[in-house]
């Protein structure tokens, strides 16, 4: 068969195939025991309610790259010592320390995950009342504008650029599926997909049933595999030492969130997965991606990247180096994913299979 | 496994090749009416451009709206003075502006590093020519109502480096001078896009645009439905006329395709994107370039990444330009190395002269490698000033230069395929600062 048709073949084939399985709901997906998803939007987790003086009774972030330069400079001065200086401490945080009042996010409720399977006395109580949530990066986040919904502007951008920009085509794949209720074994395999999400009816929206080619020209570092298990429709995989996890901000300014115990915690249905990628983040990790938007960005929501650098250093809780500074903060990003068919590249007839992935 | 190939195959390793663009192919312009003593030159990166009678490139400066107000030149007005500016402009966001720019005592003009292109009294406006007054009673050509200027940067006929169309613009980009040529000779519904790896024809709607192997001379073969199915023939209209290296292929009675250069022309139904490589994926098909870009050094790799090919040095590591503007009325460019360094020692090293080596390094030369290209060279650079010193002068190094500038590697980048540097800088690097270059991107 020719290579080229042979591949538009198996597209096909994959396509219909899931299809046919999901088209009387998740039972069916004995046809094929695999289910994929794509990723539509991603949120730093942390605990918020409409009541703003109620989360953050000291005030939202007030020291801005425009507050600080105009407390720091009011006289102006030389460009170099001035305008520079301050962009210059954004890729060389340690050069000076912390300057200005930070307001960390208090309280007792959080969102995430027990990464460490213990209950301290820095750690949240879930909205169910689940003990031992860990997620020092909450206290980080909760009281920064940027971070806050709906009108956070990072926020805003980035779940733009999660659905317009190819290099955050997340998908995950998840196989040995006996239903979406319950299977007791299964294994979660991410990838980055190459085509466009399908957009709904509003143009706006995400829809199910979306076909998205896996990235094995330049995605192959990308793909990752958990193990896990789904209860009551509740994906939870074991951690991975290593994760990582794109989000790029606009198209050309590609960043890879790094972390350490990665794991994922999703509600299944057949047409999405909504829930938590969890874990202790890199912290220099989080601050190139942070970096990764431009000043005048980072102002929207008064955030001074190089005094936020010394309050997630300050707040970091895990994987301390030799000098017993930690280098990860407990972490999770609230991600939506709507159902997608994940169509595999044929394998070359006598080559070995492409990667472990393949099924 | 990393891609590595050396640079002179980029083209056909990428896929992107075609016979259409053999290196000697340059890209075709209109022919238009032109005052005396100027001239049209054929450049690698920006194509045809206009040149004085000393072979000097002719620069524009058109009006940009910055984050907080206007800088370039209106309409036939021109905005570039003869008197040293000191402060910042304010232009960008989030800084004021009223700041004290660097290098006062040593600071020029804009008139003097973008000297005006002169009319004399007797000199008539020639088609798109025009001539206006200066606030010094001079009088300045214009072309398409556009003052022009030549640069200081541009010492030998043909040199094109005092500003490019390549890269892309907004937000807090300054307002750049771009060289001014005459119109691609295109027919209506195409356009030229400049890129790194040649001048890219694409659509009107800068889809890209391919040509296939399977095709003969002026002859479709791409008739199956299987065929069909993929790629869209661009239709050309019953008025359309084989002009120059345009050709009209007829498909089949009444349905006519356009050519160029004798080879059928098409769109790839799966692109997804404008500039897109995608379809020269497909075998035996590839993408049209008007003409091919700048030979890149020998040496030079290219390195799959997560992110696309990047362009890198012998070694595998990332190659990176640097690029500068100021935030004074002007907007002059800071990222040469005779202009005042403190900006790129912001970025490169926190304003720490050493830090900023260990972190980047320039990209050696070997012994006796050579430039093929205009665009890349070989300059001399002493590593205890960063200044460029005449070619042999003891302890100085022989490193490669994209558009006369210095290019980096960054040590943040451990190992082929990374990319660490890119995007560093003000602006993400687009205002002051690092950028990758980058031959392809997913």
């Amino acid at each position: 068969m020719n290579k080229t048709f042979g591949v538009l073949a198996a597209l096909a084939t994959t396509s219909l195939a899931a299809s046919v399985a999901l088209a009387d709901g998740s039972e069916s997906i004995a046809d094929t025991r695999t289910i994929g998803y794509v990723t539509t939007d991603l949120h730093w987790a942390f605990h918020q309610t409409q009541d703003v003086d109620k989360d953050c009774p000291e005030g939202l972030a007030g020291y801005g790259p425009r507050e600080t330069f105009k407390e720091l400079y009011p006289n102006g001065g030389p460009v170099e010592k001035t305008q520079l200086a301050r962009e210059s401490l954004k890729f060389f945080p340690r050069d000076e320390p912390m300057k200005f009042p930070y307001i960390y996010a208090k309280g007792t409720l959080g969102v995430g995950v027990n990464l460490d399977g213990k209950v301290g006395p820095d750690d949240y109580v879930s909205a169910t009342g689940e003990q031992g949530i860990d997620n020092a990066l909450q206290k980080v986040l909760g009281c920064n504008a940027q971070f806050r919904r709906p009108e956070g502007q990072l926020q805003l951008f980035g779940n733009k650029f999660v659905r317009t920009s190819t290099w955050n085509r997340t998908l995950i794949e998840i196989t040995n599926v006996d239903s979406l209720s319950r299977s007791d074994n299964v294994e979660v395999t991410i990838y980055r997909g190459r085509d466009p999400v399908l957009l709904d009816a509003t143009g706006e929206g995400v829809a199910p049933g979306g076909t998205q080619r896996i990235d094995m020209r330049w995605g192959k570092p990308i793909i990752q595999h958990l193990k896990g298990k789904i209860v009551d429709g509740v994906l939870t995989t074991e951690p991975i030492k290593q994760g990582i996890y794109p989000w790029a901000i606009y198209n050309d300014v590609p960043t890879l969130l790094n972390w350490r115990d990665m794991r994922l915690k999703l509600t299944l249905t057949p047409e999405r997965a909504d829930g938590l990628i969890a874990g202790y983040m890199d912290v220099e990790s989080y601050y190139t991606w942070l970096i990764a938007w431009s000043t005048h960005h980072l102002s929207y929501g008064r955030l001074d990247p190089a005094e936020f650098y010394w309050a997630l250093r300050k707040m970091a809780d895990a994987y301390p180096n030799e000098q017993g500074e930690m280098t990860a903060i407990s972490s999770a990003l609230e991600v939506n994913m709507v159902q997608a068919f994940i169509s595999h590249p044929e394998p070359i007839a006598g080559e070995r299979k492409m990667t472990d992935a393949m099924h | 496994m990393k891609l590595i190939v050396a640079v002179t195959g980029i083209l056909l390793a990428l896929g992107l090749g075609t016979a259409a663009a053999d290196s000697s192919a340059r890209e075709p312009y209109v022919d238009v009416p032109m005052p005396r003593g100027f001239k049209v030159v054929s450049t690698e990166l920006e194509g045809p451009v206009f040149a004085d009678s000393r072979g000097r490139t002719l620069y524009k400066w058109p009006i940009a709206s910055l984050r907080n107000g206007y800088a370039g030149d209106p309409k036939d007005k021109s905005a570039c003075e003869d008197v040293v500016t000191t402060k910042t402009g304010g232009y960008m966001s989030p800084y004021p502006g009223g700041l004290d720019l660097p290098d006062l005592d040593k600071r020029k003009s804009c008139v003097a590093l973008w000297p005006p292109v002169l009319a004399d009294a007797k000199a008539k406006p020639v088609g798109d020519w025009g001539i206006i007054k200066r606030s010094d009673g001079t009088l300045q050509w214009t072309y398409d109502h556009q003052p022009l200027y030549t640069s200081h940067l541009d010492q030998a006929p043909g040199d094109v480096l005092g500003g490019t169309s390549l890269f892309r613009r907004g937000g807090d980009t300054p307002a750049e001078r771009i060289p001014v040529g005459p119109p691609t000779a295109l027919p209506p519904g195409f356009r030229v896009e400049g890129t790194l790896n040649g001048r890219l024809l694409v659509n009107d709607k800068r889809y890209s645009v391919y040509v296939s192997d399977a095709d003969g001379p002026n002859k479709s073969n791409c008739t199956a439905e299987s065929c069909l199915q993929r790629w869209s023939p661009l239709l050309a209209p019953e008025t359309a006329r084989a002009q120059g290296e345009w050709s009209v292929v007829e498909r089949s009675p009444g349905v006519r395709q356009w050519a160029f250069r004798k080879q059928p022309l098409y769109t790839y139904i799966r692109d997804t994107r404008v500039m897109s490589y995608d379809g020269s994926d497909e075998p035996g098909w590839h993408n049209v370039f008007m003409q091919s870009g700048p030979r890149s050094p020998k040496s030079f790799t290219v390195q799959n990444t997560t992110y696309g090919d990047v362009l890198a040095d012998r070694n595998g590591k990332t190659v990176y330009f640097y690029t500068c503007g100021d935030d004074s009325a002007d907007q002059l460019s800071c990222d040469t190395l005779d202009s005042p360094q403190q900006y790129r020692l912001a970025i490169c090293g926190g304003g720490n002269w050493a830090r900023c080596h260990e972190l980047w390094h320039f990209v050696e030369a070997a012994a006796g490698e050579k430039s093929d290209s205009r665009v890349w060279s070989i300059i001399s650079v002493d590593p205890r000033t960063d200044r460029q010193v005449a070619a042999g002068q003891p302890g100085s190094l022989r490193v490669w230069a994209f558009r006369g500038r210095p290019v980096y590697t960054y040590s943040g980048d451990k190992q082929p395929g990374e990319f660490r540097g890119h995007s560093m800088g003000e602006w993400q690097g687009r205002r002051n600062g690092f950028r990758a270059f980058w031959i392809r991107v997913i």
